[in-house]
């Protein structure tokens, strides 16, 4: 579901602008007091007497010529204050920059060579991080100047004590930092190309790995000073008489508190409190407002995605009228209908103007009916179903109504027929949630709480709608389990969920939606995320269900295949509107919307597919794995495992390989394992004749313009960091002599021919559409002029008719420059329509290799057979008669 | 197509096996804990030694100029020192795994008899501040994720900010200013009546607040608790900042999870989902950094422990640093050393129990 983010509300960004302004102006105010404290200070730090030469007095209370009062020993406490400033931005400065001068480099090196040299130094940064940083302090100050000594010597003294301390914890947040940057597909994009590692290091790396630092190194002065402080406290600090330091003047101050003197401690430890104050209300502004940055880029639609898609369908709908009465549904609402929905509105509360995510949405669900609601992203589908269960955030605005009807004999709770949701207090909503509507999810594995077993997590829903025993409601749990499947149900109640497998955990989840016998059953994406496989048997549950409960489901999908195999009426979104509703053999074989109809176009039908014929044997093979095995090692005393297991494959110039598998296949091992990625536990990769598995990588590097790669995920496969004509380029700099022109003219040429001309080049990415940067990274992948391309799951994250769109451009581009192409993916239907050969995977061997026809059409092997049995077309004569087949 | 059961693609999740023995995983999780706690350890109190070596001649150092050279020879040869270092680090280390930590310089007291007195003061003090950093951090943590944004929260945050900013010595300090002239007592551990008077407690256990309770008298009971109280508020105060910080940290993130949604969509009480589903999720990297935390207030101890003459670890080792009694010193320093890897490894043992992930 997508919730514009960051959909905050206004009061706390202004909070937010006033503490880092707040923080920044003490941090200011200290740096100028330090800066000009000789100027700014009435008298001198040690100084006990006037220039009249007539003593300060002792413990003297604030008056006009000593504001803050007179120490035990006769100085002036402001002066001490000014000057204490002057000491404590010293030192602050001093370590804060060696911290980062030692820590970061030993951080970045630690996060990406890994290996010994990681644990060796995450062993001792961690023993270092665990000691009680004062007393490490002390010591090191004392073995550095034995306790204390002058100025120079003292502050250096104090701002090595300080850093020893804190190296460690730069160390830490860097590593982290670049362990994730390292496993970013960009990173990934950049060795396949050769970048070498200090150059990975420096422009990958080190570039997003800096935003972290402007916080830590704010935070760790707040720990500086108070480590300064206590160092002072407990007489390590500097000498005396070379500088002024309040944790020293506290420390002369605690006898003065029993007698009720207060000005000799109360300043020097106010001056402590607004210095750290305002460093660390820095750091956490900076914080707050770095890290949504960050987060936004994960795979998460942007305004370019929500452009591209409304593009298409102005282009569409620009010259056709469209009638509206396909979209409405009828004026009155079905007294039959378990769910009525009329005049639907959604909009999101945002910094900006609302966002209105659905528009006025009216649709009907009758018990036992399946509506398929089907839409791109940004359609609103999601969202107007958890709009019916009140389930959106408090910046959601819902209007309109949904009406719950209860055919049973019974009712509703409260002796209604009939209630209408929106507008409902959670307080309301939440006995019908689970009770009359329920939902299952996308996500199985974070859907469920990995802390209790599944059978907590039934039990909880079933007591939460009413008084049932705890023998009862685990009974009651196991009877569940089995009615959607489990295998040994009375055991695996107690399982926890990390204990099942993916199809497994949703089944619990579909456990868990039925367990009260609800009259609709909301399902956003239940299939998604799952196997081909595995897909099919969930919706073989759901559908059983449905005829046995005779519960009203609302499937909302993106998959054309899935909605012909189960819907029996289809709801068509577009951007919080309903563009077409008709009942699913209507709407496939004469859709009236253009929407509609370019969405059927764009989807690929397995067997119908155009594909290319094989290719001619003379072409020479530019790709030669033979009995291929890697494995990767466990932890203590458990088996390796073994991801791909004695695998031969011969690709030939021109020709497309399907890969196909489901998860844990190898697939993607083998695409990683083809261009060096990945080492080899044995077996041979050899292309264009040179056998690359054995070469060590500085052999290997000139001969990767051979190859490129496209990743699957659209949003990390370039370095948010550089622009689209450094992207693309750096395989270029990185591997040929070119001048910085003939570069630029190249970059511009690649972008033309994957249809993204003019302006794209000074772009970043996180400005461009999920396609246009597949697209970009196509480009990247054959700027060498490669003799091989890896695609892997090129067009899995993008919408359906975007996807089309780059598939289109990806068949072209590959008829023209004739390259081999190992292209893996879980999608048959797309394979189906570019592959010339296709070889089908299975727990890391493989089960079947042919040509395209050939495997898809008439598959010799019982796996194969499955898995094509298992996907569903986009065409509901043809899936009901696949159906009564089985 | 029939409805199969378990689609035979399904890969085999977990053995049921191994869940039948459920309790190998754990024990080899802790095994794995433990071996690796003694290197760490030992890494540690090399380190220590290390350190008092690099900052030299103990003996010289603490009497040089003070006595004439013969009598420092003598002294150092009395205390091993003039030996070849590997023999000093093997009689260090054998020494700990005896318990024995040595002999001041200065006062010649058994070391572990400091640790054992002064180590049950800090332990009481300690304890006595995590009383009030639980009682003050969670629940204001819970109540700043709830509010989020709003002027709870708000508050809540700069309230933990400025309780993490003033050093525990001026908490201290402002305590003290705030309540000596009500009479409240703000050094020591107890007055020195009750103190002389709980010397004679059999089982003696050194714990002030034990010894009073099995002596029995209410009024010495009280005075034990009113000299705590300052040294406790202001070291909790400090971590019960961080608590709060944390827990609402972490209950923020909890609370933007699926599984969230998931209970509420099951119909859950809201209560409910925040207390066994949300809050019961954050624990697990909460209790994890509150044993980073452990080290932080072993080093704010020696803070507090000077403010307020609390007899403990850090008030000693405080002393022994400015007498420059090095041998003191590393006796005192290597417990530290020892405690923290101990607390962490019960950390560890703590997040097995809440985490099943782990386990398994």
């Amino acid at each position: 579901m997508r919730i514009p983010a960051p959909a905050v509300v206004r009061q706390a960004h202004g909070l937010q602008k006033f503490m880092l302004l707040l923080g920044f102006g003490l941090v200011l105010f200290f740096i100028v007091v330090a800066i000009f404290a000789p100027w700014l200070a009435p008298y001198d730090f040690t100084q006990v007497r006037g220039s009249d030469g007539v003593a300060f007095g002792t413990q003297q209370g604030p008056s006009a010529s000593h504001w803050f009062g007179t120490t035990v020993a006769g100085t002036d406490v402001l002066s001490r204050v000014i000057y204490g400033a002057r000491t404590a931005v010293a030192v602050i400065v001093l370590a804060v920059i060696l911290s980062g001068v030692v820590g970061v480099p030993l951080g970045l090196l630690s996060g990406y060579v890994g290996g010994w040299v990681d644990r060796l130094l995450v062993f001792v940064m961690d023993a270092m991080y665990a000691f009680p940083s004062l007393l490490l302090a002390i010591v090191v100050s004392i073995a550095l100047s034995g306790g204390s000594s002058g100025a120079v010597g003292g502050i250096l003294a104090a701002g090595i004590s300080i850093t020893v301390v804190f190296v460690p914890q730069y160390f830490r947040v860097i590593r982290n930092a670049t362990l994730a940057v390292k496993a970013e597909p960009y990173v990934d994009a950049a060795r396949v190309v050769g970048v070498r590692t200090p150059r990975i290091l420096r422009r990958h790396v080190f570039s997003n790995v800096t935003s972290t630092l402007p916080v830590i190194g704010t935070l760790n002065a707040s720990e500086a000073i108070l480590t300064l402080a206590g160092l002072g406290f407990l007489g390590f600090g500097i000498e005396p008489t070379a500088a002024a330091e309040w944790g020293y003047d506290l420390n002369k101050a605690l006898p003065d508190a029993a007698s009720g003197i207060w000005w000799t401690g109360v300043f020097p430890g106010a001056a402590i409190v607004l210095i750290v104050l305002g460093s660390t209300l820095m750091g956490e502004s900076l914080n707050d407002i770095l890290n949504p940055l960050l987060r936004a880029r994960g795979g998460e639609t942007t305004t370019a995605d929500e452009a591209e898609i409304d593009a298409e369908f102005k282009e569409l709908t620009s010259d056709v009228d469209v009638d509206e009465s396909i979209a409405d549904a009828e004026g009155e609402p079905r007294t039959v209908a378990a769910l009525s929905m009329r005049d639907l509105k959604v909009s999101f509360r945002t910094d900006a103007a609302p966002v209105r995510a659905v528009r006025g949405i009216g649709f009907d669900v009758a018990p036992g009916e399946v509506v398929a609601v089907v839409g791109e992203s940004g359609s609103g589908k999601s969202v107007s179903s958890r709009a019916v269960m009140g389930l959106l955030p408090a910046s959601a605005e819902v209007s309109g109504s949904a009406i719950l009807n209860s055919g049973k004999a019974g009712g509703l709770k409260d002796g209604d027929r009939s209630r209408e949701l929106i507008g409902l207090s959670q307080n309301h909503l939440r006995p019908i949630r689970g009770d009359r509507v329920s939902m299952v999810f996308q996500e199985p594995s974070t859907a469920l709480n990995p802390v209790y077993t599944v059978g907590w997590q039934i039990i909880e829903g079933l007591k939460a709608h009413g008084d049932i025993s705890k023998a009862e409601a685990r009974a009651r749990a196991v009877e569940l389990l089995d009615l959607v499947g489990m295998p040994d149900p009375d055991q695996r109640v107690d399982y926890y969920p990390h204990q099942l497998s993916g199809g497994q955990k949703q089944r619990v989840v579909i456990a868990m939606a039925i367990a009260c016998d609800p009259e609709v059953i909301i399902a956003d994406e239940p299939t998604t995320a799952l196997d081909v496989t595995v897909q099919a048997s969930i919706l073989e549950l759901l559908l059983s269900l449905r005829d046995r409960l005779g519960t009203a489901i609302v499937l909302i999908t993106h998959n054309m295949g899935v909605v012909a195999d189960m819907a029996d009426r289809v709801v068509v979104m577009y951007r919080g509107m309903i563009v077409e509703q008709a009942p699913v053999r209507q709407l496939f074989a004469a859709p009236e919307h253009p929407y509609t109809q370019a969405l059927l176009d764009a989807v690929p039908h397995l067997g119908h597919a155009d594909g290319p014929e094989p290719v001619p044997d003379e072409s020479p093979v530019v790709l030669d794995i033979a009995n291929l095995v890697v494995e990767f090692p466990a932890g203590l005393g458990k088996p390796s495992f073994r991801a791909v297991d004695d695998v031969s494959l011969q690709i030939r110039r021109g020709e497309v390989l399907g890969l196909v598998g489901e998860s844990g296949s190898g697939k993607s091992t083998i695409g990683r394992t083809t261009v060096g990625l990945q080492k080899p536990t044995s077996g041979t990769v050899t292309v264009s004749g040179d056998e690359i598995s054995s070469l060590s990588e500085a052999a290997l590097r000139p001969l990767r313009s051979r190859f490129g790669f496209v990743f699957q995920d659209p949003a990390a496969s370039l370095n948010p960091r550089m622009s689209i004509l450094d992207c693309i380029a750096e395989p270029l700099r990185v591997q040929t002599e070119l001048s910085e022109r003939e570069v630029d003219s190249k970059v511009r040429s690649l972008l033309d021919s994957v249809e993204l001309g003019g302006d794209y080049a000074e772009r970043y990415p996180h400005e461009l559409s999920g396609g246009q940067r597949q697209r970009v990274s196509l480009a990247r992948a054959l700027a060498l002029d490669p003799d091989l391309l890896i695609a892997d799951e090129p067009t899995s994250a993008l919408d359906v008719s975007v996807q089309a769109r780059v598939l289109e451009l990806f068949a072209e581009l590959q008829q023209r420059l004739q390259f081999a192409c190992l292209f893996i993916s879980h999608d048959l239907a797309v394979v189906d329509s570019l592959a010339n050969r296709v070889a089908v995977m299975q727990y890391g061997r493989l089960v079947e290799v042919g040509t395209r026809t050939d495997v898809l059409s008439r598959p010799q092997e019982a796996y194969t057979q499955r898995l094509i049995a298992a996907v569903p077309v986009p065409d509901p004569e043809e899936q009901a008669r696949r159906r009564a087949a089985h | 197509m029939t409805a199969e059961v378990l689609a035979p693609t399904e890969p085999p999740a977990a053995d049921p096996a191994r869940k039948r023995g459920g309790l190998n995983p754990l024990a080899r999780y802790l095994l794995v804990r433990l071996a690796l706690l003694i290197p760490m350890i030992w890494l540690l109190v090399t380190l220590v030694f290390l350190m008092m070596r690099v900052i030299g001649d103990p003996i010289q150092a603490a009497l040089g100029g003070r006595l004439p050279a013969d009598q420092i020879a003598e002294r150092k040869a009395a205390a091993g020192l003039d030996r070849p270092i590997l023999t000093q680090y093997w009689e260090y280390l054998t020494g700990i795994l005896r318990g024995d930590f040595g002999v001041t310089l200065t006062d010649n007291r058994d070391v572990s008899d400091i640790l054992v007195v002064n180590g049950a003061a800090t332990l009481e003090l300690a304890f006595w501040s995590l009383l009030v950093a639980f009682a003050v951090g969670i629940p204001l943590g819970r109540l700043a994720a709830r509010y989020r944004d709003r002027l709870p929260d708000v508050a809540l945050r700069l309230f933990s900010i400025l309780v993490y900013a003033a050093p525990v010595f001026f908490v201290g300090l402002l305590l003290k200013l705030a309540f000596t002239p009500f009479g409240w007592p703000s050094s020591g551990r107890a007055s020195t009546g009750t103190e002389l008077t709980l010397q004679q407690v059999e089982p003696h256990t050194h714990i002030m607040i034990v010894d009073a309770i099995l002596w029995g008298e209410p009024s010495l009971i009280w005075d034990v608790l009113q000299h705590a109280m300052l040294p406790a508020i202001a070291l909790g105060l400090l971590t019960g900042g961080v608590f709060i910080r944390l827990v609402r940290v972490n209950l923020l993130q909890t609370l933007r999870m699926d599984y969230v949604t998931a209970a509420r969509a099951r119909g859950v009480s809201e209560r409910r989902v925040l207390s066994k589903h949300a809050f019961r999720n954050a624990l697990v990297p909460v209790v994890t950094v509150m044993g980073m935390q452990i080290a932080m207030l072993l080093g704010g101890a020696i803070l507090t422990e000077t403010t307020f003459e609390w007899k403990g670890l850090g008030y000693a080792l405080a002393e022994y640093l400015i007498k420059r009694d090095f041998l003191a010193v590393q006796g005192i320093v290597t417990v530290i050393a020892l405690i923290v890897g101990i607390m962490s490894f019960l950390i560890d043992m703590i997040v097995a129990l809440v985490d099943p992930r782990v386990r398994f």
